[in-house]
């Protein structure tokens, strides 16, 4: 039965191309070469339009600890004041467009493509689909619960930090100490130098993991010395906001000094 | 009372939220709920219970997987409020025809959900009320039956006639009423549901004809028949059999068919009846499994007969939807994609229950979705379950011992890590491996004999130590191991020792006594790592061992707050090619990471986990 149905269909496919074919002769030859100039051209042009843009990335990569407020930070940046509020991301969100605050500038923006990674550990094997067309990375911190998380803010800092797609790239990045509208958040200092100091550590530990061990690609800082976040062969900056009351304006230049209008 | 209902999307943006109900909830119910529920696979639960100071909370969820959209409600749990499926499924319809991408606020939406709210809440109420409604003529009709029994079936039309007219009072319920008090004549049988409902559809024809007795008879046979209808039916009416209704959902379309089977076998059908009969109430459940179950053996044949047969048929239909694409994907659609993997899983030795709550999961994630053009539907449910499976396997913890052992160092106490588990997955082995890694990175190790039940297992740890060159302690035999433990961590304390490695009896997880001391012992020295050993040979069982550890530890603890297992050691994982469900197994019912796995018979035998080797070996 299904052979059957198979050959009649071939025979069928035959006879078309058969048409086809006979089709094709009657046209003159310079008309043929005309459509076969174009069709090779249009082809080649929209390879190089594929190309160009690669070459200009527009990704921004939001991420951090799960409750951070990644996502607040998101929706700050699209829409500027209006949601009602977020729960746990379950998965990543996306999206192109002009930062809110651009939007009543005139003249031409080039849109930024931002992806906001879900904090949650189970979920950060999203982050490796992202990472290597970010052009900047944002990493969000909670300056207000930052003492109890340090240990395992550094940690996914550290990951980051030493990712190959990271290095080989000189991904710049950004540590954004979110939620300082709240009186009782650490401030900028404070949480770089325990930052630094946590990596220290990490450092020693990692290093003295056997190379069966998840090998991170890179090793960070310079052997001998305490480790600074000058030391990262990318650009590491800090800096503050507070995504819910809206004063963002740092991450915003940031973003903007990496994704060109 | 419904407590809140939220709208919001994967990405976890609210759209919505119900401002009548504006009560704020105590603690954090939904993000509880995402990052222990939702986000560990087990979203093909039916419901989620949230315990905050003073409230306990009962979530409800249905996923919209086309849209990305995530629909919860919260009520209280000492209420049982029926109709929050229904309003769920409501909200989910309606919400999904004015849901845009670019929007973020639908304060529209507040009128419509009034309405659907009321809808439900009348529903349910409806629902209440016939439920009373037919108990009552269940009564009645006994009495009536008890007394026409003398009479016989003359009456039974004058009866009728009556009860129709209490029927047409009762409106909506007439059918199941008219059931009730004319089945209660035919059959003699007292008050049984299974055989009144049986009958109710006789009584639309009889009701205008005579009453035929031989006919009556005959049809007895029949209307047996139908009680799978009716019983689903009724079921699907009748709320408090929600639960059963939800897992027939799944093979309700297969099964449909399958009632027509049963034509010939009338005499069986008669034998069901009398069994009903005198079991009375219940049995309708009864039943009805056993006819699911019978329809599902048959199935099973009927499957094999039709394969070839959609095959031929599906050849060029199933090539053009994956070219196209197909709309969106149903749970019918998924079911022999599912079943393939799940067998799969299976004989990798993952445990059946899991790779069950792992499927329906998995499908949970997908139905309503549209799949994608040029893929099969196998693919697209194996690259979901890939995804679950990393998912599940990444641990949610870090497992860097090296620098908890550092951060411990700082503080001038002994990094504790006790082993535990069944007799003879190798404890005292892979505590020796540990000890020779930790070794390797300069941290000084002591071994605590704390097994001081099983002859020999001192020794043979002191064999370990002296070996490795480290310190032992060890207090012999027939002492109580929480004390020796206890004993050990301030001896290491005084010689500023870095790991403490304590050594456990092997215990079975059913053995009351010796799980009681464990609990003891984690308690009083209160160890810095719980570690389960557990052997990668094992398939259901790991379930088993891992579940009731936790749970005794949890029983048995005299603190509020108990310690539960931290992490897993898996032995013996180079005895088992590419049966490697255990890990899977352990990490999904512990939901702890597996730290170490047990490769070998030398010191240098100990490696992490390859979450991605495991992943391809599974789906292999």
């Amino acid at each position: 039965m299904q052979m059957e149905g198979f050959e009649q269909w071939k025979e069928e496919a035959r006879q078309w191309v058969q048409q086809g074919i006979e089709y094709a002769l009657q046209i003159p030859p310079p008309q043929l070469y005309a459509a076969a100039a174009v069709l090779v051209l249009t082809t080649l042009l929209l390879l190089f339009i594929r190309l160009f843009k690669r070459s200009k990335s527009n990704t921004v990569v939001l991420t951090g600890l799960g409750g951070s407020g990644k996502t607040v930070l998101f929706y700050r940046l699209r829409d500027g004041p209006s949601h009602q509020g977020t729960v746990t991301s379950m998965g990543p969100n996306e999206g192109t467009f002009i930062l809110h605050y651009e939007s009543t500038k005139k003249g031409k923006i080039r849109p930024a493509h931002i992806v906001d990674v879900p904090g949650h550990s189970r979920l950060r094997t999203k982050l490796d689909d992202f990472l290597p067309q970010a052009a900047c990375i944002v990493f969000v911190v909670d300056a207000l619960e930052f003492l109890p998380n340090l240990s395992a803010v550094a940690e996914y800092l550290y990951d980051i930090l030493t990712k190959a797609s990271v290095v080989k790239k000189k991904v710049p990045l950004l540590i954004c100490c979110n939620k300082t509208d709240k009186v009782t958040a650490h401030t900028m200092e404070f949480i770089r130098k325990q930052l630094e100091k946590e990596i220290e550590k990490l450092r020693a530990s990692r290093s003295g993991m056997s190379e069966a061990d998840i090998a991170n690609d890179f090793t960070l800082g310079i052997p001998g010395e305490a480790f600074a976040f000058t030391h990262c062969i990318n650009k590491v900056t800090i800096a503050e906001a507070s995504g819910l009351t809206g004063e963002i304006s740092q991450v915003e230049q940031f973003i903007r000094e990496h994704v060109k209008p | 009372m419904l407590e809140q209902l939220l709208i919001f999307t994967r990405g976890g943006l609210i759209l919505w939220t119900c401002k009548e109900l504006g009560n704020a909830l105590k603690g954090s119910p939904i993000d509880t709920l995402i990052r222990s529920c939702l986000l560990e696979e087990r979203s093909g639960l039916a419901s989620f219970n949230y315990d905050a100071a003073g409230a306990g909370y009962t979530l409800k969820w249905t996923f919209h997987n086309e849209l990305g959209l995530v629909f919860v409600a919260v009520y209280q749990r000492i209420l049982h409020l029926l109709y929050v499926d229904d309003l769920l499924a409501m909200v989910k319809r309606e919400f999904a025809e004015v849901y845009d991408p670019k929007r973020v606020e639908y304060s529209d939406f507040d009128e419509t959900f009034r309405q659907l709210r009321k809808e439900a809440e009348a529903r349910a109420e409806e629902m209440k009320k016939a439920k009373q409604v037919n108990n009552k003529p269940v009564n009645d009709g006994r009495k009536q039956g008890q007394g026409k029994k003398v009479g016989g079936f003359e009456g039974g039309n004058k009866n009728k006639s009556e009860a129709n007219g209490d029927a047409d009072d009762n409106g909506k319920n007439r059918k199941l009423e008219n059931g009730h008090s004319n089945g209660n004549h035919h059959v003699v049988v007292e008050g049984s549901r299974g055989t009144v409902v049986t009958n109710g559809k006789e009584n639309e024809s009889s009701n205008t004809g005579a009453f035929d007795v031989s006919k009556l008879q005959k049809r007895r046979g029949k209307g047996t028949k139908k009680t799978d209808t009716v019983v689903s039916k009724g079921s699907k009416e009748d709320p408090k059999k929600k639960i059963t209704k939800k897992n027939r959902v799944w093979d309700d379309s297969p099964a449909a068919p399958k009632l027509d089977f049963t034509d010939p076998v009338e005499e069986n059908g008669n034998e069901n009846v009398e069994v009903v009969a005198a079991d009375q109430g219940e049995s309708m459940m009864d039943k009805e499994e056993i006819v699911s179950s019978d329809s599902e053996s048959e199935e099973d044949e009927e499957g094999k007969d039709a394969k070839p047969d959609t095959k031929k048929k599906g050849w060029f239909s199933s090539m053009f939807q994956s070219i196209a694409g197909k709309a969106n994907l149903e749970k019918a659609d998924l079911e022999p994609a599912l079943k393939a993997l799940k067998d799969r899983l299976m004989t990798k030795n993952v445990a059946e229950e899991i790779a069950e709550k792992l499927c329906e999961s998995v499908a949970a994630s997908l139905v309503g979705k549209k799949q994608a053009s040029f893929t099969r539907i196998f693919s697209t449910v194996q690259a979901a379950m890939e995804e679950a499976l990393v998912r599940i396997l990444t641990p949610r913890r870090s497992i860097d011992i090296l620098r908890d052992v550092h951060a411990a160092k700082e503080q001038r106490k002994p990094y504790v890590v006790v082993f535990v588990g069944v007799n003879g997955v190798g404890k005292s082995t892979n505590l020796a491996k540990v000890a020779y890694w930790l070794l390797q990175h300069n941290v000084s190790v002591m071994m605590a004999a704390c097994d001081t039940f099983r002859s020999g297992a001192v020794e043979q740890l002191r064999t370990h130590a002296r070996r490795l060159q480290i310190p032992i302690f060890e207090k012999g035999y027939e002492k109580d191991p929480a004390v020796v433990a206890k004993e050990a961590i301030q001896e290491a304390t005084r010689n500023g020792t870095d790991v403490v490695l304590v050594d456990t009896a092997g215990r079975m997880q059913d053995n009351e006594p010796l799980m009681r001391a464990l609990s003891k012992l984690i308690y009083l020295n209160n160890p810095d790592l719980v570690l389960f050993v557990g052997e990668a040979l094992v398939g259901n069982d790991a379930v088993d061992q891992l579940s009731k550890f936790n749970q005794k530890l949890a029983d048995l603890s005299t603190s509020p707050n108990p310690r539960l297992i931290d992490g897993i050691l898996l032995t013996k994982f180079d005895t088992i090619d590419d049966k490697v469900g255990a890990a899977l197994s352990m990490v999904y019912i512990s939901g702890s990471p597996v730290m170490f796995v047990g490769c070998g018979q030398s010191y240098t035998d100990l490696k992490k986990l390859n979450v991605k080797s495991i992943v391809k070996t599974l789906l292999k």
